[in-house]
């Protein structure tokens, strides 16, 4: 069995152990399956084997531990969206996603009882984390290629896609934000592969 | 393993930021009956849950819009609050977090 | 506590795990390791959801 991890354009071979099988004008890399532990470090590593692979070409990343037979197996089923995956690795060319999570003031403090708090004030501070959220949010995807919102605990929690040499410019525009909404905490992380634009659903 | 974090915070807390990890170990694949079980009560409040979602963020919508009393935004509000706490009740019952709910619905995204 | 490399590998790690058990290409393989363990209940889930999908887009 083979785990499937990402798919190119480029028709580079990557280094053993990792493997590589042309569908048509894509190509499938992958891994032989392993049957190691799915832990923190087993993660890590599968993730450093992804951005090597990265560094020298476009790619979509595949959803983790996706397995098939062999190499025909992979190319059978990936045949069917040869056109979408084709657009995906346009969309993606030459760019990188960075990540940012921002939390606001009241984050950390527990949720109030419904006892605690009126229903107006409860919908307030709903209306407030989404204005909070959409004021980090913007310019940041305008710093971006592409951009979108994932669910998650945080005020915000955003993936966006940035091209690779505009990288420190998008970080320095995150940090002038930062500066800026004294109200919310911001982390961003990065470079990573293309996970959130992979697909085309709502990005 | 590279330095992933490009810009944190002022201040340098990054300990809000780390707590939402989940533990891996919980999401291996169980045939057991107890873990269809939960499968099951995991499906139906993702779907509350989604509801609650939906019609929550219609009455925003609305109260943005103005057009409601203040009497109305004020039941709205309780109504929504309630159930909120109500859905982490249910979870908690199951050991369901919020995470838990977000079904991926594989080419369709994530359910919320 | 809140300085220092252990920190940033667990803000880090976050990033990753919601990228891995969410993000990426979604292709049907043999085995699909069950990062959510909710996999086989998914597929018979399409058609109500996508009439969902389509709601929450309109808002």
């Amino acid at each position: 069995m083979i785990e499937l991890l990402a798919i190119t354009d480029d028709a580079t071979p990557p280094d053993p152990p990792l493997g590589a099988v042309r569908c048509g004008r894509l190509s499938v890399l992958w891994a032989p399956a392993t049957e190691a532990a799915l832990d923190a470090d087993a993660l890590w590593q599968r993730e450093v084997l992804l951005e090597q692979l990265m560094e020298r070409r476009d790619l979509l990343p595949v959803r983790l531990g996706t397995l098939v037979a062999d190499e025909r197996a992979a190319c059978e089923a990936i045949a069917p969206r040869g056109e979408e995956l084709a657009r995906a690795l346009e969309r993606v060319r030459g760019a990188v996603e960075l990540s940012v999570r921002a939390l606001g003031a009241s984050d950390d403090a527990p949720s109030p009882a419904p006892g605690e708090q009126t229903g107006r004030e409860y919908l307030r501070d709903r209306l407030a984390r989404d204005a909070l959220a959409r004021e980090v949010h913007a310019p940041l995807a305008a710093a971006a290629r592409a951009s979108v919102v994932l669910d998650g605990p945080e005020v915000l929690r955003a993936a966006y896609l940035v091209d690779r040499d505009e990288v420190d410019a998008f970080v320095a525009r995150f940090r002038r934000l930062q500066h800026e909404c004294s109200s919310v905490a911001m982390v961003c992380t990065g470079p990573w592969p293309p996970y959130s634009f992979a697909e085309e659903g709502d990005a | 393993m590279k330095d992933k974090v490009l810009a944190g915070p002022l201040g340098g807390d990054l300990d809000p930021f780390a707590k939402p990890t989940r533990s891996i170990g919980s999401r291996r694949f169980d045939a057991d009956p107890e873990s269809l079980e939960r499968g099951l009560a995991q499906l139906v409040l993702t779907i509350v849950e989604l509801l609650r979602q939906l019609m929550e963020r219609q009455a925003l919508r609305r109260i943005d819009g103005g057009g409601l009393t203040d009497e109305e935004v004020e039941r709205l509000g309780r109504t929504f609050m309630e159930l909120d706490a109500r859905m982490a009740e249910l979870r908690d019952q199951f050991g369901l977090d919020a995470e838990d709910l977000n079904l991926d619905l594989g080419p369709l995204g994530r359910l919320l | 506590m809140s300085a220092g490399p252990l920190a940033e590998r667990d803000v880090a790690l976050v990033d990753l795990l919601d990228r891995l058990l969410g993000g990426g290409v979604v292709i049907v393989g043999d085995i699909t390791l069950a990062a959510a363990n909710v996999d086989l209940v998914h597929v018979s889930l399409r058609a109500l959801v996508s009439s969902v999908e389509t709601a929450r887009r309109q808002l």
